[in-house]
Order: C-alpha cells, then structure tokens, then sequence
C-alpha cells in the first residue's frame, strides 16, 4: 500500500513538475465584469455562488443541514452526566466577551449585507457570528449559553432558515428574479444557517466531552 | 511565479494529507490527513485562479484583468461543506470510540 501511495505521489509531483515547465498553457480569464453587472450585484463570486450555480449552493445548504442533524443524532445520547466540569475562566475573558460579542454581532450582519458589492457572503458571516457564539461559551459555560439562546427554538429556526434559503431559491430560479435584494436576503438566510450549524458543533462537542 | 509557488504548496499539502491517510492506522490522524489533503485541494484551486497583477473580482477596483471567480466561490461551497463533514466524521469517530474502545482501523478489521 505504501509503494502506491508513493507512486500516487510522485506522479503528483511529476505533474507538477510538467505544468511548472510550461506544457499546458494558461490562458487569461474571460473579464468577469459582465456577470456581475448582468445580476445586477458588484461581486462576481456572489453572482456565481448565489445567481449563476444557485442549484450548488441550495444543495450545499441541505448537506450542511443534513451533516448538522447527523451531528446532533449521533451526540445527542452522550450528554455529560451530571454537571459538567467548569472550564478555567478568568473575568478577563468574561468582562472581554461581554464586550466583544457585540462588535462581532454587528460585523457579521455587515458582512452578510455587504456580500453582494464587496468580500463577504453568507458563509464568512456565519463562520464569524459562529466564533463569536465559541467565544462567549468559553466565558460564559456552553450548558448556560445554550439555556440563554434557546437552543430548542434556535433549531427550529434553522431548520426555518434552510426552507427559506430553499424558497428563495426556488423564487430565483422559476421566476427569475435578478436582483440584488435576493442577495441580500440570500446570504442574511446562509449566514443565519451557517452560525446556528457552528453553535450546533460547539454545543454537542462541548457536551459529550469526557464520556469516551 | 506567486500561482506556482502556490501550486507547489498545495501538491505538498495534498501529498502530506495522502501519505498520512494511507500510513497511519487511528481514525483521527485519518482525518486529520484528509483535513490537510483537502487544505491543499483548496490552496490548488485558489491559485489556479490568480494571475499576477490582477484585480479581485470585483466591478470597479481598476482596470487590469480580474482573477476568475468561479474557482473561488467553488472554494467558498467546499471550505463549509469540509466542515461540515469534518463535524459529521469526528461524531461518528466519537460513537466509534464508545462502542468499540478503539480507533485503530487494524483492530477493528480483526474484530470485524
């Protein structure tokens, strides 16, 4: 097995080796200009994702779903019996998340809304309102985080999520709505999804620590 | 010359993440194979796209070519949906761990 992956890996190297010495040419990229203009967003990687291979991104958001589920099925018997064990905190780091999360909340709702006219999306904001929910867990304990947010109803309100982003791709494509307001609601809708589905894995991981 | 240095990384990365999929025998180095392997699957795509001298891909941030944006949004799906797997397979290796007290695929393959 070793001398094929070996070999596997040489030839990576060897094709590496002929498209660093010039054998496949590379040619320039056709401007990008005219896709974004002609969903009438300012980012192009926003027309693709959202306009252009909307069906990849509404498929993505049901795996993404779909893996979160499976996450919570299989955790979900291994609760931590009796009180979980406190992390070490410092009221440093509780006084700095208190603060933090704020500024981070409000970045991340820029981000998604900004995604179609600069860097950003949905995904990215879910990710950062997703650290910002580890961050204050860390301060706070994720047993208590998780009473404060409601975690039954912030289920729900996933799974509400990803029937809207469906809808509204459904919207897109039968109706063929080209506008940028489907794009912010769009990525508001992912970065909503994404953050819940990272709270989610924070959550369980936390909670079944120990119990193997 | 950036694009291909970059390319050489991501061969690198994704031959690292290979070697250790296929050598080590727990479950989690696995993974964490195939988490370094998928990094360099990303960083190949990132810098097939990047042309030196070229504008993001957004309208309005200067004249001179843009980079192409369709390897970047791919990136962007790949990179959550990498995650979400990730999630899913530590899960799994979590139940795995539980019921059959080992991660080492050998010993699992024996004890069938």
């Amino acid at each position: 097995m070793k001398w094929i992956t070996a070999g596997v890996l040489l030839g990576l190297a060897a094709l590496l080796g002929l498209g660093i010495a010039g054998v496949w040419p590379r040619p320039e990229f056709p401007d990008p200009d005219p896709i974004a203009t002609e969903w009438d967003v300012e980012n192009a990687v926003a027309a693709i994702v959202l306009g252009v291979r909307l069906w990849d991104t509404l498929f993505e958001v049901l795996v993404y779903a779909l893996a979160m589920v499976g996450v919570r099925f299989f955790l979900s018997g291994m609760r931590w019996q009796g009180i979980l064990p406190p992390l070490a905190e410092t009221p440093l780091l509780r006084r700095s998340a208190d603060l933090l999360f704020g500024p981070i909340l409000v970045f991340a709702v820029y981000v998604a809304v900004s995604g179609h006219i600069g860097p950003g999306g949905g995904f990215p904001a879910g990710i950062i309102l997703g650290s910002g929910l580890l961050l204050l867990a860390l301060a706070k304990g994720v047993e208590h985080l998780s009473t404060e947010l409601y975690e039954p109803k912030l289920e729900g309100l996933e799974y509400v999520a990803v029937a809207a982003t469906l809808f509204l791709g459904a919207i897109v494509l039968i109706v063929g709505v080209r506008s940028s307001a489907a794009f912010v609601a769009g990525n508001l809708l992912v970065a909503l999804e994404v953050a819940i589905g990272a709270w989610v894995v924070v959550h369980r991981f936390a909670s079944a620590r120990g119990e193997v | 010359m950036e694009s291909l240095s970059g390319l050489a990384l991501a061969v690198a990365l994704a031959a690292l993440g290979l070697w250790t999929m296929v050598t080590r025998r727990n479950v989690l180095w696995k993974l964490l194979g195939l988490n370094v392997a998928s990094g360099g699957s990303i960083l190949f795509l990132v810098a097939l796209s990047h042309r030196s001298g070229a504008r993001p891909a957004i309208v309005g941030l200067g004249p001179s070519p843009a980079v192409d944006p369709l390897p970047q949004a791919l990136v962007l799906t790949a990179i959550v949906i990498h995650f979400a797997t990730l999630a899913l397979a530590l899960a799994l290796v979590i139940v795995l761990t539980e019921r059959r007290h080992t991660q080492d695929v050998k010993k699992l393959e024996e004890e069938g």
